[in-house]
């Protein structure tokens, strides 16, 4: 079978086999769970090298009746961010967590499963079910520590993000009803006989349940109480694909569904590059009060989420451009700064801004490639996130949107604030003796890779940039994906 | 049949109130699974036809059903019976450690 279609599989069968290994076999568990990982790796490598030009995978020979499964660069790209993330956090977790760690790792493979599948397939409901399977699963991992503020959190967050999935569900249904398929390339071509008013409103139920799950800010109340009290390593999974996979089918829905013509007459990138706006403003104020670390980061997370959505939605070719570049640096980014207080919480227990006090002195390497991210995040040359944030901002001003320029700007002040705060923490002496013992190897290897990336990224940008130039070929122009979809 | 499209907006507008203004946790579950039963009830009134029978492929039968949407009801049902048992589970955890189902003494994150 093809290789794009093992990347769905393997890691469901996998989940399955961890399952039984559970059972029968405990002593095969390392091995299953890293050897699967690099053989998904090597699937991965050799799906994202061949996304250019796009392909079809028609499962079963059924044509268009049957599930049909796409690689484009847009997809590539989150292939890209799994193959980045994944690895480091299977070897992170496996030391990270001390107990129960079969549970833990089927959920993270079926979680993974239901990512892939959905920037893989062609079909929308097909779309909502492994939206689901990701929920579900990432829901499961959240909650794996049991502790009250998790269980909490986790109930919050999936009443809010059922209720999303309700509101996608019912636009699915509506799809149906008024076009009678659910093929991403038939839709486009039979929307084009649907009033405007109609397809306004469909388009309306998408971007709320989408909304929902992205977490902007009128309805981002679940995300850090989510974040709170999970496992550190699936926070770095949770925000790097679950929170973007939420953004990639939204973009697939607008773009490829309804057309770049439409969402301009009908004003939605106007209403995305303001609700963007507005969303980073908010999260960046909320994020300064906060003292837990983890909360912290999941604001930041919301503000860079909505760099993304103004880079996204400002609809022309560089703004797609520096909005896919800014997907992949704040998957990065943020992944490093996770691990690294996963690390200090897993050997002090430190959570909260002041427990991190001194560290600075005891871990210096670590404590190095801290600040490298953070001010990687808050968009300083030569990191990564500069490199995409200048995109965005040169991206608003060609596209007309000056305000939107200006604020991002502003919210980088913010952002330098709060992050100014940590770092200062940080490095602030500390009077008390800690006996602490030197974090092992496989905690500090997955930190100190995803950290030298934002680096390299930074310093090469041209790296991932191949890949990411070939992606508004595919979504400003729907044309072409749906002539590669019906044609193979 | 316009009875029937009436049910379903008045189901999902009940299910949504019942999630937003409730403060007990078992009749937010509820309200969730009332909006899920009325999409599936919306799907199964899409391809529904009058005097329709099963989709079987015979001379016998003319007016059939169409068959995608019920394969989706069928989905739909075992997504949202999962997520209902997964959201259950959670209300059994938080009683066992609040000894309260009330929303509002349910209170250990800032947020």
């Amino acid at each position: 079978m093809e290789a794009a279609v093992w990347v769905i599989i393997l890691p469901l069968l996998t989940a399955f086999f961890l399952g039984i290994s559970k059972l029968y076999f405990k002593r095969i568990f390392f091995y299953l769970v890293t050897g699967s990982a690099i053989i998904y790796l090597y699937i991965l490598i050799i799906v994202i090298t061949h996304s250019y030009p796009p392909k079809v995978y028609s499962i079963g020979d059924w044509g268009l009746l049957g599930i049909n499964v796409m690689v484009d660069p847009f997809s590539g790209l989150f292939l890209l961010m799994i193959a980045i993330l994944f690895l480091p956090f299977i070897i992170f977790s496996m030391k990270y967590n001390k107990f129960l760690k079969h549970d833990y790792f089927i959920f993270a493979y079926l979680m993974v499963a239901g990512i892939s599948g959905m920037v893989l397939t062609t079909d929308l409901f097909n779309l909502y079910v492994f939206m689901e399977v990701s929920t579900l699963s990432s829901c499961a991992l959240s909650l794996y520590k049991k502790t009250d503020r998790g269980i909490e959190g986790t109930f919050k967050y999936l009443i809010m993000s059922t209720l999303g999935s309700f509101f996608i569900l019912l636009a699915t249904i509506l799809t149906y009803y008024l076009t009678g398929t659910l093929n991403m390339a038939e839709i486009p071509l039979a929307f084009e006989d649907i009033p405007f008013k109609i397809k306004s409103t469909m388009m309306t139920l998408f971007v709320f349940g989408y909304a929902i799950k992205i977490g902007l800010i009128p309805l981002h109340a679940w995300l850090p109480d989510a974040y709170e009290d999970s496992p550190i390593p699936y926070n770095v999974l949770s925000s790097g694909l679950v929170l973007k996979s939420a953004v990639y089918a939204l973009i697939r829905v607008l773009y490829i569904m309804f057309g770049i013509d439409f969402l301009d007459e009908s004003g939605m990138l106007t209403i995305g590059v303001f609700w963007g706006v507005i969303t980073f403003l908010i999260a960046h104020c909320l994020a300064f009060q906060q003292s837990n670390l983890n909360r912290l980061l999941a604001y930041s997370s919301i503000a860079q989420i909505a760099y993304i959505m103004i880079g996204l939605f400002v609809g022309t070719e560089a703004g797609l451009i520096a909005g896919s570049f800014h997907i992949l640096n704040h998957a990065i980014m943020k992944g490093t700064l996770f691990l690294v207080v996963g690390i200090f919480s897993y050997s002090l227990n430190a959570v909260e801004k002041k427990d991190i006090k001194g560290l600075g002195y005891k871990f210096p390497i670590l404590s190095f490639t801290f600040v490298v991210a953070s001010l990687a995040i808050v968009g300083l040359p030569p990191f990564n996130g500069f490199m995409s944030k200048w995109l965005i901002v040169e991206a608003a001003l060609e596209a007309g949107f000056v305000y939107a320029a200006f604020f991002i700007l502003v919210g980088t002040f913010l952002s330098l604030t709060y992050y100014l705060k940590v770092i200062v923490t940080l490095y602030t002496k500390n009077e008390e003796e800690l006996l602490i013992e030197e974090p092992s190897l496989s905690l500090k290897l997955p930190t100190f890779f995803l950290g030298s990336l934002c680096i390299v990224f930074g310093m090469v940008p041209s790296l991932p940039l191949n890949l990411i130039t070939k992606i508004p070929t595919f979504l400003l122009d729907n044309g072409d994906y749906i002539r590669i979809l019906l044609g193979g | 049949m316009e009875i029937a499209y009436v049910a379903v907006i008045i189901l999902f507008c009940l299910g949504i109130y019942t999630i937003i203004t409730k403060k007990n946790l078992i009749k937010i579950v509820f309200g969730v699974t009332i909006v899920e039963s009325s999409l599936i009830l919306l799907l199964m009134l899409v391809g529904y036809k009058p005097d329709g029978t099963a989709p079987i492929l015979d001379k016998e039968y003319e007016i059939v059903v169409d068959p995608i949407p019920q394969a989706l009801a069928l989905t739909t049902v075992v997504i949202g019976g999962s997520v209902t048992a997964v959201m259950l589970v959670m209300v059994i955890k938080i009683h066992r450690r609040y000894r309260t189902l009330n929303i509002d003494e349910i209170r250990k994150l800032r947020g």
